[in-house]
């Protein structure tokens, strides 16, 4: 019976196994047919997979960072984030809602009312700084998912208001605007990348390196600009002024070691300023006419066309009328003989348009113009104005124009180009452009940047000529105002009127003054310019004094000898050049 | 019993063990099978291969997302330090610690054999068009007034093309 039962199994097996064998062949026919199906798509299924798979990534650039001359960081790149969440995505609600205001600094009962919002998304707060976001994102790994945090490239200005119209802005826009960020955006800002990327995950990821805008080195020095702006104003508020301008240069290269103007603002900040005017920087876009201080240029330029000889005299009446105006001293005293010197040192009016009358318009003009006056001086930053200046031929232009341009009226300059045409005095003649980066690194390439002369204004001999003169005006013209003990210094004051349509103001005046020490090896030129102050009615007594103040200060932060320390030491053995800074 | 317990053979049996040139076939089927096998290990080292890829590149997205976010601090930290050099902190500091400016009086210069500073004498001539090769930079109109303009410059235009296409 058991082996009947057997045997019948068998025949049964026998019987139903072929069937199952043709069964599990088409099934598996089947699946491989299928299977083959997968590797033909149709191109649509294909194009609309493929987004899945791929994904475009921009990639975080970092703009160039820039640095003083000796390496502070006056602009960086940092990070703000913005963070929200999906409040359906939050179980928990009390305690998340307790965990993130305690992070962010956020009132509980109201996290709480935001973490039971219907919206499917809530934002908690932005502008949080780098510490608290990576805080969130420790907290989003830990695992709340509800968590979105979006990181945000932000320029920042760690030294606050130093340099700030040197160095300009950065909008949201991620462009520089003003200054180094304006003039240099190409060059700082980095190129915009992306990448595909793959979410295969047999697919390596791509090198994702994010491309590097170049860094720049400033020739300006921060301990000089801050002890500068500290001056400007101390002297803002000493004197009553509405504005002013300090600029301090290397007349021998042209490099700009400080620049600053009042009003200024907080780059970090740039959005609550008032005035779009305080932007720009009156250094280099703020005409005014200049004065006395217009005086070097012209006898400079006299001498240099041999017009006149350093012997030179002319018998002062104090008045001179030609052209239709008269011309006056600024005492209306009359002073009889005066020579040359005699000019500069008591700021002889009709003796300066005694000279431009001996030259001539076209010699008085073609000297200007070799001074750089009615053009740009080629700085390195946004902005910049050329001034303006009539010459014969213009409509504009009258006999009188040559008189009063003579001596500083009825010219308009900007700051920077009144210092880089009296520091070519200060260099035996020859005149820099002024130059406010050192150096540019991209990509570890380093670009230096060589002193560029715009030409030679006068001779060597003339601009020493001048120079004694300079010396004479701040040791007998200003009454020691401008004098430091134990240094040689050369200058010139500028008590300059306001014009307006009607004329020219009779309650306000532009006092400066512009010196360079050591006179015989001058390291240093400064310029101070005060816009209508109130402690006093001439730049001998306004601008002079915080010349005095600004370099004894500069000596030491140049280490600039005194003339006797730096004699004895030229007497060891050392030349002015190898004891120079 | 025995006779009756060696049952005939369906026509598989016959067809794989009882025809003709089975030996023959067997080999084929070896072959077959041996293929299959080495098809297996080739899968499974495929497998294996593709799986510690997929685990490296996953390892290396992680490192990179490490390694930009070690950037992003160290650029915050160099942020930070930059603010807490910042003259007028060091300067307050300074003067916490009893330090003072020195005077003009205080400073002693000395001479030293063989010092020379680094100054390049070189000296370029401006070339006009220097100037040429900076680019422009845009200028800044961000103000109110500015926006103001720019919304109304933009609705005017939509109602134009409206009015045109209308």
């Amino acid at each position: 019976m058991q082996a009947s039962g057997v045997q019948q199994r068998d025949e049964m097996f026998n019987q139903r196994l072929p069937f199952v064998l043709v069964g599990m062949v088409i099934i598996s026919g089947l699946l491989i047919l299928k299977l083959l199906s997968f590797q033909q798509l149709a191109p649509e299924v294909v194009n609309e997979l493929r987004p899945d798979y791929n994904r475009e990534i921009s990639l975080a650039t970092a703009r160039g960072i820039i640095y003083d001359h000796t390496g502070q960081r006056l602009a960086v790149n940092t990070i703000e984030y913005r963070i929200g969440i999906s409040p359906n995505l939050v179980s928990e609600k009390q305690r998340v809602a307790a965990q993130l205001s305690t992070i962010l600094g956020l009132d509980e009962l109201a996290t709480y009312q935001s973490l039971n919002s219907d919206q499917p998304w809530v934002q908690l707060a932005v502008g949080v700084n780098a510490a608290v976001g990576q805080e969130l994102e420790r907290l989003k790994q830990d695992g709340l998912i509800a968590l979105t945090i979006e990181k945000t490239p932000r320029r920042n200005y760690p030294q606050g208001t130093l340099a700030a119209q040197i160095l300009g802005f950065v909008a949201g826009n991620l462009r520089g605007y003003y200054g180094v960020e304006g003039k240099f955006q190409d060059q700082l800002a980095a190129r915009p990348r992306t990448e595909v990327i793959s979410d295969i995950p047999f697919e390596l990821p791509p090198e994702q390196e994010a491309d590097q805008g170049a860094d720049i080195y400033l020739t300006i020095d921060r301990d000089i600009q801050f002890m500068v702006e500290s001056q400007l104003v101390e002297a803002i508020n000493s004197t009553g002024a509405k504005s002013g301008t300090i600029i301090v240069m290397n007349p021998r290269s042209g490099d700009l070691l400080a620049m600053a103007s009042y009003p200024s603002y907080d780059p970090n900040a740039f959005r609550e300023v008032q005035n779009p005017e305080d932007l720009k920087n009156s250094a280099i876009s703020g005409i005014y006419e200049p004065g006395s201080v217009m005086k070097v240029v012209t006898v400079a330029a006299a001498l240099e066309a041999g017009d006149i000889t350093s012997q030179w005299t002319y018998n002062d009446q104090g008045r001179l009328d030609m052209a239709g105006i008269p011309v006056f001293n600024w005492d209306r005293q009359a002073h009889g003989v005066v020579d040359v010197t005699g000019v500069l040192v008591q700021s002889l009016n009709v003796g300066a348009a005694n000279i431009a009358l001996a030259m001539g318009p076209s010699d008085f003009y073609k000297g200007m113009s070799k001074f750089g006056f009615g053009r740009l001086t080629g700085v390195n930053l946004q902005g910049e104005e050329g001034g303006i200046m009539h010459v014969p031929g213009d409509s504009e232009w009258s006999e009188s124009n040559l008189l009063t341009n003579s001596y500083g009226q009825g010219i308009s300059v900007t700051p920077l180009q009144m210092i880089t045409a009296v520091s070519a005095i200060a260099n035996d003649g020859l005149m820099m452009q002024p130059n406010i980066v050192q150096r540019i690194i991209r990509d570890g390439q380093e670009s230096v940047s060589k002193p560029i002369a715009l030409g030679r204004a006068v001779s060597a001999d003339v601009a020493n000529l001048v120079r004694d003169m300079m010396v004479q005006v701040v040791q007998n013209g200003l009454d020691d105002q401008a004098s430091l003990p134990g240094y040689t210094v050369a200058g010139k004051t500028g008590t300059a009127e306001i014009p307006i349509p009607t004329g020219y103001r009779s309650d306000a005046f532009i006092m400066s003054f512009i010196g360079f020490l050591p006179a015989d090896d001058p390291q240093v030129i400064v310029l101070i310019k005060l816009d209508a102050p109130t402690s006093g009615r001439w730049a001998s007594q306004v601008a002079a004094p915080v010349f005095r103040r600004l370099a004894e200060r500069l000596v030491l932060l140049m280490e600039i000898p005194p003339d006797a320390v730096r004699q004895a030491l030229a007497a060891q053995g050392g030349t002015i050049t190898e004891i120079q800074r | 019993m025995s006779q009756k317990a060696k049952a005939k053979p369906n026509w598989v049996q016959h067809a794989w063990r009882e025809r003709p040139g089975f030996q023959l076939q067997r080999q084929a089927v070896a072959l077959a099978a041996l293929g299959v096998f080495v098809a297996i290990l080739m899968g499974a080292l495929y497998l294996a291969q593709s799986s510690s890829v997929s685990t490296l590149g996953r390892q290396i997205e992680e490192l990179i997302i490490q390694r930009n976010q070690l950037e992003q601090q160290n650029e915050q930290f160099r942020a930070e330090i930059a603010e807490l050099r910042s003259v007028p902190r060091l300067l307050a500091r300074a003067q916490e610690l009893g330090f003072r400016s020195a005077a003009e009086n205080e400073i002693e210069y000395l001479y030293v054999q063989g010092y020379i500073p680094s100054v390049d004498p070189s000296v370029v001539l401006a070339a006009p068009a220097a100037e040429a090769l900076i680019p422009a930079a845009p200028t800044y109109d961000e103000s109110f007034v500015g926006w103001l303009q720019q919304q109304w410059d933009q609705l005017s235009s939509q109602f134009d093309s409206f009015a045109r296409g209308g």
